[in-house]
């Protein structure tokens, strides 16, 4: 059993191949396993190809900043790194709210690299460390499916993971994110605890804690492994699968993996002070009730013992959730987090909390999302899941649960789509790998030339050796020779076509870098809009070293990354009322922004317009969110209503509110807008003219404005807080003339009451 | 080296006197004569004043974004609209952009007049009217009681504006002011007694004066925001050799008595602070360090002790000197001043604070933000950064976790020891047996009677759960047997038990 899990190289090295299936099917598996991982490597590359060798998007600019930082002055000052040019004036402790497993894989890639003596940019080790990544998922994910069904279907479930869309949304080079490598520790996590499970040895235990540790250290979704595995080991205790190996490999994890969470800065105390661990720390306790009685049990195994087994192990639980319970009134546990609590109650977020609602990837899933993303896996996986329930053990118990809590996740987040793939692949492995089993049942030769007729042989070839008996299904005897091919011609069809779409999938959803646009004319030419780097580096050339940029915080991440250059509000949106402040002010009117806007000690206001080249993710399109989460934190200042006509709709043209017409956001997008076809200063994005149009600003002037119209950057008018003390009386002035106008109508009507 | 000094002072001289650059505009070159004694006072502090007659068709302020003048000075209540260039918005640029003004007006000054003085927060009063007062009047008055007394108690308390020795009466005779209420920068240098108020001296009052008592402002003076100062008064009388060498004597009340009128000192301390002579405060240098270290730096930890000294001059008699005031505070703010502290004056002049950094982090800032009536608006801020802890700057053992220390410590040591037991002891298993329970050996009794292999099963439950998957058909059919014979144990054992408890409770 041990060998089958390990393609170990040297295993059948110096036998006659032939003659050594062990061998025969481990060259097989390896083979099958390094294409693998080239195919998910390549892959990937669409985007540097197409593009060039970039971070793209959002937070990937955080990660590379940070890594880039980590290389240059050290981890400890990594680890120390207080980042003034974030969150202004709040400043942000980067080390203390980073997940660093990113950095410091990248980092030790790096570092080995010019160990070698191979000079590498760092920033290429990140565009590219999460395609090589993909192969490592790969194995993992073989490593696991092989734990539980068979190693054919492990290489079948490595192949679709390798390629599925639904995991390379996520892993194409340059998207430098946690995903990329916390998906790998995930599986590897999922496989060294079934290997535990299994053997029940110390060692394994450790193995899973360690692997969990850099789990924990890559993603905030370690908290999906640390409930998944104490849910199965309830299920198992629930079940009467309790065994010593259990014992003996839950109990080691739990305490070894908590010491090792703990020790990432950004965790600290939550395994234990917040209610999302303490399922696992219920569980333990529940473990080690049932583990007493049931050794009070072993001391005596007879009928009564047996019901104060079932009694005591069902007072243990509810005394447990008891504790848990009271421990989270008195204070002493933090209740569930809004993110958390979100994934219970869909409607939550959207009422409570608009900015978790906000982001797109927070959105619940469409039907054809699970379709794009897993194709023909969807439909398989539960064929899958249908024979783990129908041939249970302890490991299928897993994965049962691991599929059944993936899937509602996933329904819940279109970002959760990324924990449902891997079980997608590894149950949509396994059924493929029965289908292929039962239809090659006769061909007893291992010479099929096809791959999956490899795959299937090798299946056979290893699952003699299982321990679990394979399900030998009865209806199939009767099908016959041209039913079988036919019905194996129609499966491959199938395998090739789902390549096909994973290959269009990822070269045309997802591995757009996002600050590059491309646009396709009639003729298929291919044009860059480059808005974006032309925006920030105009920022990086051309603004003084501490200019503090006002944006939405989307591109916080970007603005730091790519234009140095200080921040209110960046992607890690920690600071709600920071947040709120800055929507605020787009969503107030040019005096009440100016007020916040030098209270902030703001110089340059960066805003996104898609008016002329019809790029619907622009800021007058999430102007909305902006004044939810404003409204959330200042309710008398800002209404959501306001920005809507009277009939309920989001407009910018002639029909549109005055509130909407007069905020900043909207001044600033379209001020002196003039391109957009005809007729001209026309809006794309939203097909309308916008109402308000030729009016002038008082309190900022336009910096600049990139060629498409894309990123438009202003100047607050007359900073008053520089080094040298310069003010102007600018803000005198026209607190005088609003004076003057009033004092001349009192004069006006003055006159007037003289005249009658 | 030498050259560069020359060109040095030579700069120096010319800023100098670019500084003292003064436009000049009256009605008619007369005024040049009737207030003499003003501009004399002015030329002998080194200013070069331009006349020009404030209607010349050839009237600029600046030339190819430079400005040709420093000051402003306007005499010309007469006019209906400037010539040349020269406009309300060009007056307001220039003060936006640092000129200072002088302007004097009288009951006759036109719309003009009323723009500029709006624009710069005051009112002036309508055309003709001019401040009455029928109590404080002087002796030459011509009937109107427009000419007026004006006591030096009236005085805005600013010896910098209006200088130190302000004893005799001051003459007045022109328009009222009111001050806008909104604006926070403007000084009623002078204002009016209680018993005045400001009306066209040939009409009957019908209706109530817009002006009235103390509200009747008469000088006012504005210092913006970018230290541009303007003076403002309603009266161009005032600064007239008239006015400044005629003696006053008041008709009505105390009867006060002077010699001469105090209009000149004042005047010329007026105009002195207008330009610039006086009250100009700037930051020489600043410094901030942590107290232990002398070392200047960016970054400050929680809770250091940090000093921060920042040296203030004065411009006096020319000269910067040191400032002294014991009312110069600092703020350190991230958004709210988190300290507000009163800076000590060393004996050297350098203002010093010694404070603590507070327990939060972020970007903070040192400001200086000096406003006092008379002087320059003195502000400078200092942009650091405030950081947690270091991950080695934490108190490794603190006296409240000892007890956690022990019980660590003690448990390392008790699982050590423990392992050497588990390791190492061996069970005796006759003394086990000996230690069966009454029933249990009961039970055994029970079981003796049945065959060998049965009892193996039956008494080794760890075998059976071990076995339980491998278990082979032979000894699964062997489980079942046992099973039944456990099954009629049980009902044995539990008729016994029922039994002999009954025999218990009879006897």
């Amino acid at each position: 059993m041990t060998t089958l899990a390990e393609p170990d190289l040297g295993n059948g090295r110096n036998k006659p191949i032939f003659n050594n299936t062990t061998g025969f099917s481990t060259l097989i598996t390896v083979t099958v396993l390094l294409l693998a991982w080239l195919a998910g490597f390549a892959s990937r590359l669409f985007a540097v190809i197409r593009f060039e060798s970039i971070i793209h998007e959002f937070d990937p600019w955080f990660n590379y900043r940070s890594t880039a930082y980590m290389v240059q002055h050290g981890f400890y000052n990594f680890l120390n790194w207080f980042d003034e040019r974030a969150w202004y004036p709040l400043g942000r402790i980067v080390g203390g709210t980073v997940y660093p497993g990113l950095m410091i894989t990248s980092g030790s890639i790096h570092w080995l690299l010019h160990a070698l003596n191979i000079p590498i940019h760092i920033r290429d080790i990140c565009v590219f460390l999460a395609p090589v990544f993909s192969g490592l998922t790969a194995i993992s994910t073989y490593l696991l499916t092989a734990e539980l069904w068979s190693r054919g279907a492990g290489l079948f479930a490595a192949c679709f993971i390798a390629i599925v869309p639904g995991y390379s949304s996520r892993s194409v080079a340059g998207s430098y994110d946690n995903e990329g490598i916390a998906i790998f520790a995930l599986q590897l996590t999922y496989f060294l605890w079934l290997r535990s499970l299994k053997t029940g040895s110390v060692f394994w235990s450790i193995c899973t804690a360690i692997s969990y540790f850099y789990m924990v250290s890559a993603w905030g979704g370690y908290v999906f492994i640390i409930n998944l595995i104490p849910l199965h080991v309830f299920a198992l205790l629930i079940m009467g699968r309790f065994s010593q190996r259990l014992f003996v490999s839950y109990s080691v994890f739990y305490i070894v993996g908590l010491l090792l969470s703990m020790q990432i800065p950004f965790v600290g105390f939550q395994p234990i002070r917040t209610s999302e661990h303490m399922a696992a720390s219920g569980v333990f306790a529940l473990l080690m009730a049932v583990g007493a009685l049931q050794y009070l049990h072993s001391l005596n195994p007879k009928g009564q013992w047996k019901k104060l087994l079932i009694v005591g192990g069902l007072m243990a639980a509810g005394l447990v959730f008891l504790m848990v319970v009271f421990l989270t009134y008195i204070g002493v546990i933090a209740p569930w987090s809004g993110r958390f609590y979100s994934l219970w109650d869909t409607a939550y977020a959207k009422i409570h909390i608009p900015i978790i609602a906000s982001v797109s990837e927070h959105q619940p899933t469409t039907w054809s999302s699970f379709f794009f993303d897993l194709h023909v896996l969807v439909c398989t996986f539960p064929v899958g899941l249908w024979y783990c329930v129908k041939n249970i053990n302890d490991e299928r118990v897993f994965v049962t649960l691991y599929a059944l809590s993936a899937v509602y996740f996933a329904g819940v987040m279109v970002r959760l789509m990324l924990t449902l793939t891997p079980v997608v692949c590894v149950l949509s492995g396994i059924a493929f790998s029965i289908l292929l089993d039962l239809l090659l049942r006769d061909d007893d030769l291992p010479t099929a030339p096809v791959e999956p007729n490899d795959k299937n042989l090798y299946d056979k070839a290893g699952k003699v050796k299982k321990r679990a008996p394979e399900p030998t299904s009865q209806a199939d005897f009767g099908l016959g020779m041209n039913v079988r091919s036919g019905a194996l011609i129609a499966f491959m069809i199938l395998l090739m076509l789902f390549s096909v779409h994973c290959t269009w999938a990822t070269s045309n959803a997802y591995s757009s870098p996002s600050i590059v646009l491309a646009s396709y004319g009639n003729d298929g030419s291919r044009k860059i809009l480059d808005d974006f780097r032309e925006a920030y580096g105009w920022l990086s050339q051309n603004t003084a070293e501490d200019a503090r940029i006002m944006s939405w915080w989307d591109y916080g991440y970007q603005i730091a990354g790519m234009g140095n250059r200080t921040t209110l509000v960046d992607n890690n949106t920690w600071n709600n009322s920071h947040i709120a402040l800055v929507g605020k002010a787009m969503a107030s009117n040019e005096t009440a922004a100016y007020d916040i806007m030098t209270m902030l000690d703001v110089d340059y206001v960066l805003v996104i317009f898609g008016g002329a080249i019809g790029y619907s993710g622009d800021d007058i399109n999430k102007f909305i969110w902006m004044v939810r989460i404003a409204e959330g934190e200042h309710p008398k200042d800002i209404h959501e209503a306001d920005y809507f006509t009277e009939k309920g709709e989001y407009r910018v043209d002639s029909e549109a509110s005055k509130t909407m017409l007069n905020c900043l956001m909207y001044k600033l997008s379209y001020y002196r807008y003039d391109s957009g076809g005809s007729p001209p200063g026309y809006d794309r994005t939203r097909g309308a003219l916008p109402g308000n149009r030729g009016f002038k600003l008082t309190y900022l002037e336009e910096a600049y404005t990139t060629e498409h119209w894309l990123v438009r950057i202003y100047r607050l008018f007359e900073m008053f807080i520089t080094s040298v003390p310069t003010d102007s009386v600018v803000y005198d002035f026209l607190t005088v003339l609003a004076k003057r106008i009033e004092n001349f109508m009192m004069i006006a009507a003055g006159c007037g009451s003289r005249l009658s | 080296m030498k050259i560069y000094l020359i060109v040095g002072i030579l700069a120096c001289f010319s800023a100098a006197y670019a500084d003292q650059e003064t436009l000049v505009l009256v009605d008619n070159l007369n005024i040049r004569e009737t207030h003499s004694q003003f501009f004399k006072s002015l030329q002998e502090r080194g200013y070069s004043l331009t006349f020009k007659l404030a209607d010349d068709a050839n009237l600029v302020l600046s030339k190819y974004g430079e400005y040709l003048y420093k000051n402003l000075i306007v005499f010309s209540p007469a006019i209906v609209e400037f010539g040349g260039q020269l406009d309300t918005e060009a007056i307001t640029k220039f003060i936006d952009d640092g000129g200072n003004v002088l302007m004097a007006g009288n009951s006759a000054a036109g719309d003009v007049y009323r723009e500029i003085a709006s624009e710069c927060g005051f009112e002036m009063d309508e055309e003709s009217a001019a401040v009455i007062d029928h109590f404080n009047y002087d002796s030459l008055d011509e009937g109107d009681h427009t000419r007026i007394v004006v006591s030096p108690k009236n005085l805005i308390n600013a010896p910098t504006i209006t200088g130190v020795h302000n004893t005799q009466p001051l003459l007045f005779e022109g328009t009222g002011l009111i001050l806008d209420k909104d604006n926070s920068l403007v000084l009623p240098i002078l204002t009016a007694d209680s018993t005045a108020y400001s009306y066209n001296p040939k009409n009957q009052v019908k209706e109530y004066p817009h002006a009235v008592g103390r509200k009747t402002v008469l000088i006012a003076a504005l210092q913006a925001r970018n230290n541009a100062r303007i003076i403002f008064s309603g009266s161009l009388f005032f600064f007239s050799d008239e006015a400044f060498n005629s003696p006053v004597s008041k008709v009505h009340g105390d009867k006060v008595k002077a010699s001469l009128s105090g209009n000149k000192a004042l005047a010329v301390h007026l105009s002195q602070w207008a330009f610039g002579e006086r009250g100009q405060l700037r930051v020489r240098r600043v410094s901030h360090h942590r107290e232990d270290d002398k070392q200047t730096t960016n970054t400050y930890t929680i809770t250091d002790s940090v000093v921060y000294r920042i040296e203030i001059e004065e411009l006096k008699n020319g000269k910067w000197q040191p400032f002294e005031a014991n009312d110069v505070q600092l703020e350190f703010v991230r958004i709210d001043p988190f300290i507000r502290t009163t800076l000590k004056r060393n004996p050297s002049g350098v203002y010093e604070a010694v404070f603590k950094v507070p327990d939060v982090w972020g970007v903070y800032q040192f400001k200086v933000d000096y406003d006092r009536i008379g002087y320059t608006r003195l502000y400078h801020s200092t942009q650091v950064s405030v950081r947690p802890l270091q991950h080695t700057q934490y108190e490794r053992f603190i006296p409240s976790a000892y007890p956690y220390y022990v019980s660590a410590f003690s448990m390392m040591i008790g699982v050590f020891l423990f392992s050497f037991v588990f390791l190492y002891y061996k069970d005796e298993t006759p003394k086990t047996k000996k230690k069966v329970p009454l029933l249990a050996w009961k039970r055994c009794v029970y079981i003796c009677k049945l065959p060998p292999s049965e009892v193996a099963v039956k008494m080794d439950p760890s075998r059976r759960q071990r076995t339980q998957t491998k278990a082979s058909a032979e000894e699964q059919a062997l489980d079942q047997i046992a099973k039944e014979v456990c099954y009629h144990i049980y009902v044995a054992e539990l008729l016994q038990l029922s039994l002999s408890n009954k025999l218990h409770d009879y006897s």
